[in-house]
């Protein structure tokens, strides 16, 4: 709130200091970024998505360098959700928002994780995975099929009272009717995009670059598209949208939540540079301070249509 | 896996300066940057690298830093401002033909020191250091220290004399050094291996000795067969992609023996190479 300018939002129920956070599975368990910066001065952050079971990924080689981006196929490698409520979450700082990301096969196992996540007083929010591009069971198969979709944010929802959000899959053909069915179904708000599914080929080695053949493509390359997203569905849903990808700047994060993002999520931009998310969040309130906007959270859908 | 180093420092991030950044013949390049505050690094450690100079605007292709090991500057700065990082690299692709082309003057974002190290190489024992191409750089700290406190042998190879990284620095130290050139064009015809083999078999104290090799995967895994057919431990640093040097992207996973995978960048890239599945990397 420094220099006069208000920088906290409210996204679905969660307060944050400012509207960045960190995203799911590029942001560790959040120690990973202590040595860099003190995470008070970021919104906060969305872990590594849970399982029941503590889970390993893929085999070697698991990314690859993309046009402006990259390609992934780690698949929900985690700690397990009780090792994440034992060691993990109490050493994060309080004041930092710690978002709960799930991820299971079925609804059944998403509730259950939910449940357990709820009991700790240091998780602020649920954010479902329905959108992981590049695991065969799980994930997308829910975030493609609304019925399947609506079936699981109903389950989750009776699971929980936290702060429930729902993380969409690009790699749908009318991301608004998906954002609609969790809508409907209880959720809170809407996180989106995911990684658009992808491949890429070394035609020296004849081979798929990746051991999983199909990874998820991040980074700038993809940030027009779920730009366009994030405008669509919050033209359609009344509940606060999380807007996710290719984020690299502070003018990133302010397209959008100019186009109706109440908060943003930095994901592959972290690895790069470590300090990423600070440095949007400073930025984003140089922006306000710079274009007379006296709350950051009047950012959020200024977007001006108007023909010129 | 069992951790063979010691704690590491703190990373930070720094747009580091370049102070010199020269061609070494062939594609093999020599930079030297000014890293305000550096913390110092272990023998094996590394840094992350911007794929380029910095602009006021942020570079999104390529996207990715690169890996490279911190080839001297181990010593934390006297002062401040006098913080040296030097990387020995060679250029491969787009990302390193970048880098080269950074001038004096402009800054490379610097992401380190990273990963965990090799361990302190024990008195009075025996050192064969073994590296292959880039790999070379792992090993020049490591060896400079080893000298004063052990019998220390230095075995480098490249595919031609030109391609050999970083030989006149090695040629300084007080160490037995050996050459190996797959064309012959300088040392002994062949791979580091077949200088490796007779050195090995001339161990009288396999207990004492220690082969630490850097350098392509099949190198290191043709090393580690070796030393442990004359059962002598083998430390190997292994390279791999990643995209964040500090444990987050979970890109640089390798097959661990004791189950599932270990990551390059926080368990290693020093590893007892018992501890790696082999059979299972790419």
């Amino acid at each position: 709130m420094s220099g006069g300018i208000d920088t906290r939002v409210c996204l679905a129920g969660i307060e944050l200091r400012n509207p960045v956070l960190g995203a799911s599975g590029t942001f560790g368990y959040g120690s990973e970024f202590e040595a860099f910066f003190d995470l008070r001065r970021i919104g906060g952050f969305v872990a590594k998505s849970l399982t029941l079971e503590p889970r390993w990924g893929n085999p070697p080689p698991r990314i690859a360098e993309a046009p402006s981006g990259m390609l992934n196929a780690i698949s929900i490698e985690n700690i397990g959700v009780a090792a994440f409520l034992e060691e993990k979450l109490p050493r994060v700082p309080d004041g930092v928002a710690v978002i709960a990301s799930c991820f299971g096969t079925e609804s059944a196992e998403y509730a259950e994780l939910a449940a357990r996540l709820s009991s700790s007083p240091r998780v602020a929010g649920i954010e479902i995975n329905a959108s992981c591009p590049h695991v065969k069971s799980g994930g997308i198969e829910f975030g493609q099929d609304a019925s399947l979709l609506a079936e699981l944010v109903r389950r989750v929802r009776e699971a929980t009272r936290l702060p429930l959000l729902v993380k969409l899959s690009p790699n749908v053909t009318r991301i608004a009717d998906m954002a609609m069915t969790c809508e409907d179904a209880g959720a809170d708000g809407i996180s989106l995009i995911n990684a658009v599914q992808a491949m890429e080929v070394d035609v020296e080695t004849r081979r798929p670059v990746l051991s999983n053949i199909l990874g998820g493509l991040s980074g700038p390359a993809i940030r027009p598209i779920a730009l366009r997203m994030v405008w669509q569905v919050s033209q359609a849903v009344k509940i606060p949208v999380c807007g996710i990808g290719g984020i690299l700047t502070a003018d990133d994060a302010v397209k959008f939540l100019l186009c109706g993002a109440s908060a943003v999520q930095v994901g592959t931009a972290n690895y790069l540079n470590p300090l990423a998310a600070l440095e949007i969040a400073e930025g984003i309130q140089s922006y306000a301070e710079r274009h007379g906007f006296a709350r950051v959270a009047d950012l959020t859908g200024a977007l001006e249509t108007r023909s010129v | 896996m069992t951790s063979t180093g010691r704690d590491s420092r703190l990373p930070s991030r720094i747009d580091a300066q370049v102070l010199e950044n020269r061609s070494e013949g062939g594609n093999n390049h020599r930079l030297v940057l000014s890293v305000p505050d550096w913390p110092g690094a272990e023998p094996g450690q590394f840094i992350m690298l911007s794929a380029g100079a910095r602009a006021a605007v942020e570079r999104s292709d390529p996207l990715l830093p690169r890996p490279m090991a911190v080839y001297r500057g181990h010593a934390p700065a006297a002062e401040p401002a006098a913080g040296r990082v030097e990387v020995l690299y060679r250029v491969s692709g787009r990302g390193t033909q970048l880098i080269s082309e950074a001038l004096p003057g402009q800054r490379l974002r610097v992401v380190g020191p990273l990963g965990r190290g090799f361990p302190e190489v024990e008195s009075d024992a025996s050192a064969v250091l073994v590296g292959g191409g880039t790999g070379v750089a792992s090993l020049y700290e490591l060896a400079a220290r080893a000298v004063a406190r052990a019998r220390t042998t230095v075995v480098l190879g490249a595919r031609t004399a030109a391609d050999l990284m970083g030989r006149d620095d090695f040629a300084g130290l007080d160490i037995d050094l050996q050459i190996t050139t797959e064309d012959g064009s300088s040392g002994l015809r062949g791979l580091v291996t077949d200088a490796l083999a007779p050195l090995l078999r001339r161990v009288s104290r396999p207990s004492s000795t220690t082969v630490y090799a850097c350098g392509p995967t099949p190198m290191m895994r043709a090393c580690a067969e070796l030393a442990e057919s004359h059962a002598v431990r083998c430390l190997v640093s292994l390279e791999n992609n990643m995209a964040c040097g500090f444990g987050v992207c979970l890109g640089c996973a390798v097959p661990a023996r004791r189950g599932g995978f270990a990551l390059v960048c926080q368990s290693g890239p020093v590893f007892d190479s018992n501890d790696v599945r082999w059979q299972d990397l790419p």
